[in-house]
């Protein structure tokens, strides 16, 4: 017997309701883990009594974490970079893509195109020199180092998101302001940034998460706690192979809130910073 | 459309250069050279920033994996005595087949399940923006964090794998999760597709939200089933973004080392080694930076490829 339209409506729809269920399983369970392992008491933890739920829930954990790691020095480092990073990316994102949007100029072209490719090659190609450079500069185990290297990849990233989005800005209002007198930069700042915030929005978003979630560069050209971020320092709970997960999983948690959160509040405007542009609408 | 379509690309951006923005001014030259000026003055970080952070340390980059420079120590000119050497490499030869394996299967699985996520999302369905965001946070979690908790996943003893298997009763034994040899790779691209998959779905969603309705009803009352909609409707008009999406991912999984680097370091026998991380652990475990540079530039041939197709397409819409 064939299958009426409705009826492969209605199976359809089933399919997609245990899909979802499945797919929510595969994403939330890790998560699972890792809170509940920092809850629980070390010996709900290791060997052949470890549960599958904390049976006797314990902040014993985190209390750990703030007593006998650096873990709040790690947080302020993590903080003063991303925070210098994400405001320097808006403020040069902001002035170069003025120019590449509203001003003529030789290069142009090549500068746009110079913005992607800076933003497509990869960092495990240019760690290697970055070292060295950082290296020449004496920048080696500095946060002005690490901020710098992360330059690398917010700056042309912002710049080109926001080079997109001036475009969208209606010529007639800056023309008015600049015939009223209000110099390039009046406009810039009076005409066309106020109503770029959702733009101004993402490209701190990025910026920061970027700057945040970031292992690599902080792996590489930095040594000590005083400026170690918050990614490298969780590593560093593994002490010759001895895993100290309960602090681990607690500080794993805290350290990934701050990009939970910002995606939360920014999660509407994310996506179309994601692809530099690729989806559209 | 079809007019534009055969354009070649160079005229795409010269239209690009000629933006619309600045056509109504007076073509006047002081004006002009002044402009100028402004512009360069406004691009100055912008253009620091991608000539000392990126056009020179690449450059540097090419210059160093023609040396035998080791870390603190001047190096000598050895022309592509690095690239032939990691040619005669055994661990060189696992690395390059690991590395299109892990890449490749890793790209799939993420299309794959992003696809379905998609979709099941697209469907109509109370409380669906809910389920949206706890789907996608996965993609909002760092990395480093990601690696760590699954390690503790995958953890022999103790892990919730193992610790779910033989609660459940599934296995007897304890199973080795990232020191099989055989299940090793396996586990590091799972964590990669956990992390990954969300990216996906978001732009895949997006895509699919931008198709009008009216196109699937014109569909059905032609008398075309859910599956030949799928394939004559949705899959033409995401296009362009599958093929977005997966370069860019690309770039971004092949080179991506955290995840190796912390589930496995490359072991066991170097089952789980790839390009980045084999980079990673000659330049600064061997203190061997001329080759790690080798190492790393190794697989840049076909990044390359990519990112000059990227950067066009990428050129071309700014444009549209």
């Amino acid at each position: 017997m064939p299958r009426t339209r409705s009826g492969s409506r209605r199976l359809l729809k089933w399919i997609g309701n245990v899909l979802l269920v499945l797919l929510l399983v595969w994403t939330l369970v890790p998560f699972y883990w890792m809170i509940v392992t920092s809850l629980k008491p070390d010996r709900e933890i290791y060997g052949f009594e470890a549960t599958l739920y904390p049976h006797q829930p314990t902040l014993a954990g985190y209390a750990r974490v703030f007593t006998t790691t650096p873990f709040l020095k790690y947080v302020r480092n993590s903080a003063i970079i991303a925070g210098a990073n994400t405001l320097a990316s808006l403020l040069f994102g902001c002035l170069g893509a003025y120019a590449l949007a509203r001003l003529r100029f030789p290069g142009r072209a090549l500068i746009a195109r110079g913005l992607v490719v800076s933003y497509l090659v990869p960092p495990a190609l240019l760690f290697i020199p970055l070292f060295a450079v950082l290296s020449v500069l004496r920048l080696i185990d500095t946060h002005q180092g690490l901020i710098l290297t992360y330059f690398s990849f917010s700056v042309p990233f912002s710049t080109w998101l926001l080079m997109g989005y001036f475009h969208s800005v209606p010529l007639e209002l800056e023309e008015a302001a600049l015939v009223d007198g209000c110099g390039r930069l009046g406009t810039l700042f009076r005409i066309i940034l106020p109503m770029s915030l959702p733009a101004l929005a993402v490209v701190a978003f990025f910026a920061f998460t970027q700057s945040w979630n970031e292992f690599l560069y902080a792996n590489v050209f930095v040594n000590s706690v005083e400026v170690r971020t918050i990614t490298t320092g969780l590593t560093l709970f593994i002490v010759e192979d001895v895993f100290f997960w309960g602090p681990m999983m607690g500080a794993a948690f805290l350290s990934a809130l701050p990009p939970l959160v910002v995606y939360l509040i920014f999660q509407r405007w994310v996506v179309k910073g994601l692809t530099l542009g690729a989806v559209k609408g | 459309m079809a007019l534009s379509a055969g354009q070649p690309d160079a005229l795409r951006e010269e239209l690009l250069v000629r933006a619309p923005a600045t056509a109504r001014r007076p073509r006047h030259s002081a004006t002009l050279r002044q402009e100028a000026w402004l512009a360069y003055g406004l691009l100055t970080p912008t253009l620091l920033v991608i000539v000392f952070l990126v056009a020179y340390p690449f450059a540097s980059a090419i210059y160093l994996s023609l040396q035998d420079k080791m870390v603190g120590a001047p190096g000598r000119f050895v022309a592509l005595d690095n690239y032939l050497d990691l040619l005669r490499d055994e661990v060189f030869l696992r690395t390059a087949w690991n590395s299109v394996l892990y890449t490749a299967v890793a790209i799939a699985l993420k299309f794959a399940l992003g696809l379905t996520m998609a979709l099941v999302l697209d469907q109509e369905r109370r409380v669906n923006n809910f389920f949206r965001t706890l789907l996608f946070v996965p993609w909002a979690v760092p990395v480093v964090i990601v690696a760590l908790n699954w390690r503790w996943i995958f953890d022999d003893l103790s892990g919730l794998l193992n610790n779910f298997l033989i609660t459940f009763h599934l296995t007897s034994d304890i199973i080795s999760w990232l020191s099989d040899p055989r299940l090793a790779m396996g586990c590091v691209i799972a964590v990669v597709v956990w992390s990954g998959t969300p990216f996906y779905s978001m732009t895949f969603l997006a895509g699919l939200q931008a198709i009008p309705k009216e196109l699937y009803e014109a569909a059905e009352i032609d008398g075309a089933s859910v599956v030949q909609q799928f394939f004559f409707v949705t899959v033409p008009r995401l296009r362009t973004i599958f093929l977005t999406t997966v370069m860019l991912s690309t770039i971004w999984t092949a080179t991506n080392l955290q995840f190796v680097l912390i589930l496995t370091r490359g072991g066991p026998a170097s089952r789980t080694e790839i390009f980045p991380h084999l980079a990673y652990t000659t330049a600064l475990g061997a203190r061997r930076l001329g080759m790690g540079a080798a190492v790393s530039l190794v697989f840049f041939p076909l990044l390359v490829v990519l990112i000059i197709v990227l950067t066009r397409r990428m050129l071309r819409q700014a444009d549209e």
